[in-house]
This record gives C-alpha cells, structure tokens and sequence, in this order.
C-alpha cells in the first residue's frame, strides 16, 4: 500500500508559488546576471571584448612569459666613465643589434629652467652615439620633438646638444616638424585609432629611448616611456601636445608603448635624477646609474623602484602591466650588472595634478 | 641665392612648401612663404595648393595627409586672405574659426582648481591646436591674426581672445605655450609665443599705450637683444618691426645667420618668416 499517490510524489515541491527546482534555477541565473551585469558596467568605458583581451593578454604575460631582463651600471658622475657604464649596461641587459641598423636615439629635451637637471645630460648621448658606432651603426640621428617650444635649436643650444652633435656629425632631427605618417593603435586603450608619429621613427631600425630619471607631477615619474611623447609630431598635436593628455595619460602612454612601429629599448640617464617638482623644476639627486633594457615598462618599473615609488601604485605602469605591454612585477624582472640596492633613494614625491 | 630665390626653388611639385627641402607640403609652411613672396606665378600655384585642401567643413588639416581640420586654418585663411579670387574659401575657413573654440572649464570646483594651480581664468575662450583641445596661446592668436585678415576684427571671438591673451600673460611680461604659472612656479616666456601674441595683440587694434601690451614689448626687444636662433631673431624682429620699436642690430646678426642657399637652417616656414620679418 501505498501512503501517498506516486504522481503526488514525483512532483516537486512547491515554494510560494515556484517549484524547488525553479527557485534554485532562478537563483543561479540572478547571480549569473548580475555577475555579468557588474563586469558590464566596470568594462563599459571600454567594451568588454577589449577589456577581456587586455585582461587575458596581461595575465598570460604574468603567468607564462619570462623574466624581461634590465641592467644597472654604476657610473658616479658626468665626468666618470659614462661611455664605458652604458656599455656595461648595454652588454649586461642583451639590447637589439643594431649593426648596421639605423638608429635612433631620443634623448628628453624637454626644455631648460634655471639649474634643473630636467633633460638627458649630454654626456650621457654622447656615450650612446660613441657605444652605438662601436656595435657597427649604419646610421645615428639625434632626434626630439620638446614638449614646450617650437623653437628646439634654443634648447639645443642651451643644453650643450648643439656642441656634441656638431663635434660628434651627428645629424639632429626636429620630430615637431618632421614628416608625419599615420601609425595605427594596436590597443584600443583610447578613442584614437591612429597617431600621427614622426618619419624618422617609423623608418628607424632601432629606436633608443634616452630618458632622464625624475619625477612628474602628472605620472609621478618620467622615464622612458613618457619619453616617447617626443615622437608625436607638434605641427599636429601642437605644443604641449595636451590633446594626447586628455585622451588620459596612462591610457595613451599605454598606446604609445604597445604600438611603436620600431623595435625600441631604453637607456636611462640616472647619474643625476631630478626629484620633487618634475619634469621642469625639481632638485638634483646624485644616484649614480645607467639603467638599460629592452622592455620599456620594466625600465620605468626599475627606475621607479630606485627612486622609492611602489611601480604598482604608478598608474600608467600599473594599467600597462595589466594589459599586458610589459613587466612590472618583481618576479617578472631578473636585474643584471651592479646590484640595486646601491642605486636605491627616496626621490621627494612631486605635487599631484589631477 | 637669396632668401626669395631660395623659397621659388624649393617650392614642391604639388605647389605646396614643406619644413624642409624636399619634404612634403604642409599648409603652414605653404602660407607663411604666400605671405613672404610676390612670385605671382608661385603664389598662384601656392594659393592652388591650399584649396585643393579645404574640408568641407570649411577648414584645414596639416596636409594631405590629415582629414581633421585644425589651428593650421588660421594660417590658410590668413594667406588666402591676400587673394581677392578666394573670398568664400576664406570665409567658409573664417565661419570653421569662429565656430571652433578651445575648452572651457564649466564646473565651479575645477575652475578654482584650475586657478589655483595654473593662475589662468580658464573659461576665456581662445583656440586650441586641435578640435576637442584646450586653448594655447599660439593657436589663439594666429586665429585672431586669420579673424583680422577676413574681416571680422570686431568679432566677440577676437575680443574674447585678445582677452585670452592678456590672461595668460607670464609675470615677466611676454608669453609661453599658455601657462605663466604651474603649482606656483613661473613659467617663464619665449620670443615666439611673445612674438605671434604681439602680433595677433596689433593686428586686434591693441595700443602699446596699454601697460601690458607695453610691457611685452620691452620683453620681447631685450630678449631679442640676446637672442641667438633664426626662430627667434626672425619671429622677434617681425613682431617688433610690427610694433615700430628699434630692433638694434638684430636684423644683421639674423642675416648673419643665412645660409650661402639663401635659406636659414634650410627651413622654407623659417626663411619666409625671416624674409617676412627683413621687409
């Protein structure tokens, strides 16, 4: 006998007014939606096809790739052996082969104020001329596009870059007023599409980002990457290309370091730093080393490390590193030549612009 | 050669004047060398050039190349203004000026921020280098020399960039890209932006009476006492000679400075400047 009807039994029970089942159903997709409905709003800005590709690109980076190597040399003052330190750091940090390439080497002039050491010390260019002649360049240009004037030949002249370039016969190359070609971004990271760059990057063989290592009151630090500001042509953005600022900085510079139509690698000038109010004011700091490497991301990641910031808090080397462009982590960089704790120093924090 | 048989050389194929011998054509090199020269034959090929790059919207690009009208109108509508065949050219490039305007900081909180740090009134309009950018100092007055030359002096946009100007005046007296102060600190002024803003300042019916045009003006002729590049010595002694103030011996430490090509740096932009700045 039977206590109950067997077509009662196989029926699901009922919870005001839906079945278990239909509940539990119901309760998953609420979740699943609203999940969904949370990764929606934070990638809107974007789209969420780009945000899962930067997502996945960078955390395929952080998993799989190998360490990015980055070298330090010692190299105490201007008057030291600089040539022999970029050297040391160039050997030690494995950079392109540029025998028989054309070169490139893009020095931060970003203009002079008073004392400040705010540009790339001419000591240090001459070093990467001379060692860039050694390795069988078939061709070197000095080349910049300044930030804050239109006439550079004043900042040449001002800096010393005049002297070396005529005693070096190195040809100079106004990238403000260069011819442009239309470069396309690879990111997605703003609404630009294309950028217009300087013809002499685009047709360089290696592009040699030589930046000063100092602070910045947009980005907290100015290395190489921001460096690269310098290519974008003035007689299109104008001068200080601000409407590539309003794209949002850590987007464009994000950009700019994932679309270089030019292998690029980076030595930094770190023999003298400038901190607190960069890129233009701010006070010498004697730090007393070369920094080379190929991934730029993981050159400004190192400078940032000597010069005490956390790289992580550092938004366009956090936002790069996320979406994979280069390496920021300290498992993801395997330091070469002098050891880093020699270098390190607490830079004075510039003042935030938001 | 001289300066005149330099740029008739140079001129490109395409009648168009590039930043370099050889280079490709742009319209600002192309407009400031059809304000230097009287070749009729190369200004007709010149004047030919920047039509055939008018947008429909009326303005232009940097050349060819550039889809997106921008600051470099101002100079098309200034060189086409010398041309009495191309009056609706102009005025479709004059009417992309007047509707075109640098950004503007509307909320209250970002208005204070911004004076505070940058010691500017950010709601004068004036004009950026691209649509979409914020004002600068030099886009702003080459606009209101452009405004000037078609005819529309009186226009509130030029007054309200005459305005502009005089805002972002640095505390030495001349003017920079547009920032006289940065967290407290002075910017200080170059020749150039002093000169083109003097420029624009005359062109806009401003008097050297005005304590503020006056003191530009000594800026610029002790700085241009110094001064030491082409770009400067030809964009001061034209500002200046604009002014009718003594340029001492700057014209001949500028011609000192020309090439046996005529040329200075082998610049077309730049020689026309400096012929400009001779005559």
């Amino acid at each position: 006998m039977h206590d109950q009807n067997p077509i009662e039994n196989r029926t699901p029970k009922v919870e005001n007014g839906i079945t278990r089942r239909a509940f539990l159903r119901l309760a998953l997709l609420t979740g699943i939606a609203a999940g969904a409905s949370v990764i929606y709003k934070a990638t809107e800005p974007v789209g969420f096809e780009r945000w899962f590709r930067w997502m996945l690109r960078g955390n395929l980076a952080r998993f799989f790739a190998p360490p990015t190597r980055v070298a330090l040399a010692a190299c105490a003052t201007y008057d030291a052996d600089v040539l022999g330190a970029v050297r040391a750091a160039w050997q030690h940090a494995a950079m392109p082969n540029v025998d028989g390439a054309r070169v490139v080497i893009k020095p931060n002039l970003v203009d002079v104020v008073g004392d400040a050491p705010c540009f790339t010390h001419p000591r240090v260019a001459q070093a990467m001329i001379q060692l860039a002649r050694e390795l069988g360049a078939r061709e070197i240009i000095v080349a910049e596009g300044a930030t804050f004037r239109r006439d550079v030949q004043a900042i040449l002249d001002a800096t010393g870059y005049a002297d070396l370039l005529a005693r070096e016969k190195i040809t100079f190359v106004d990238l403000n007023y260069d011819d442009v070609v239309a470069m396309t971004l690879r990111g997605g990271y703003t609404r630009l599409k294309t950028l217009f760059v300087a013809q002499t990057i685009r047709d360089a063989d290696v592009l040699i980002s030589l930046p000063k290592m100092k602070t910045h009151h947009w980005t907290q630090i100015s290395v190489s990457i921001k460096n690269l500001f310098g290519i974008v042509p003035g007689v299109k953005y104008g001068w200080p290309k601000n409407t590539l600022h309003i794209q949002g900085i850590p987007a464009f510079l994000a950009e700019l370091a994932d679309s270089l139509p030019t292998r690029a690698c980076a030595v930094v000038d770190g023999i003298v730093g400038l901190e607190g109010d960069g890129p233009l004011f701010g006070s010498a700091v004697p730090s007393g080393v070369i920094v080379a490497g190929n991934d730029l991301l993981a050159v400004d990641a190192t400078c940032a490390r000597l010069m005490g910031f956390d790289p992580a808090q550092i938004d366009y080397l956090a936002f790069a590193a996320w979406a994979g462009i280069g390496a920021i982590d300290e498992g993801k960089i395997e330091w070469v030549g002098e050891p880093r704790a020699r270098f390190q120093r607490r830079y004075e924090r510039p003042s935030q612009m938001e | 050669m001289n300066a005149t048989d330099f740029l008739l050389h140079v001129q490109n194929a395409d009648g168009g004047w590039g930043y370099r011998i050889n280079g490709a054509s742009y319209v600002e090199p192309t407009s400031a060398v059809l304000l230097a020269l009287n070749n009729p034959n190369a200004r007709t090929r010149g004047r030919d050039f920047l039509l055939s790059l008018q947008h429909a919207d009326g303005g232009w690009g940097i050349g060819a190349m550039d889809a997106e009208s921008g600051w470099m109108t101002a100079w098309a509508v200034r060189a086409l203004a010398e041309f009495p065949d191309t009056r609706d050219a102009m005025r479709r490039g004059a009417n992309w000026l007047i509707e075109n305007a640098g950004l503007v900081v509307r909320d209250e909180a970002a208005r204070a921020k911004i004076g505070e740090l940058f010691r500017i009134d950010s709601t004068l309009r004036g004009w950026g280098w691209q649509r979409g950018d914020a004002a600068w100092v030099h886009p702003t007055a080459l606009a209101i020399l452009a405004l000037v030359a078609a005819g529309q002096s009186k226009h509130w946009r030029v007054q309200e960039g005459v305005q502009y100007l005089f805002d972002r005046a640095t505390p030495d007296g001349g003017w920079n890209i547009g920032n006289p102060w940065m967290l407290g600190k002075k910017i200080p002024a170059t020749i150039q932006d002093t000169a083109v803003a003097l420029l624009a300042l005359r062109a806009a019916g401003e008097a050297s009476s005005d304590e503020r045009v006056a003191k530009a003006i000594e800026y610029l002729r002790r700085a241009v006492a110094h001064a030491r590049t082409p770009a400067e010595l030809a964009w001061g002694i034209y500002a200046l000679r604009d002014w009718r103030v003594d340029i001492g011996d700057a014209l001949a430490r500028l011609v000192a400075l020309q090439s046996a090509d005529g040329s200075w740096n082998g610049n077309p932009f730049l020689t026309a400047i400096a012929l400009t700045s001779e005559t």
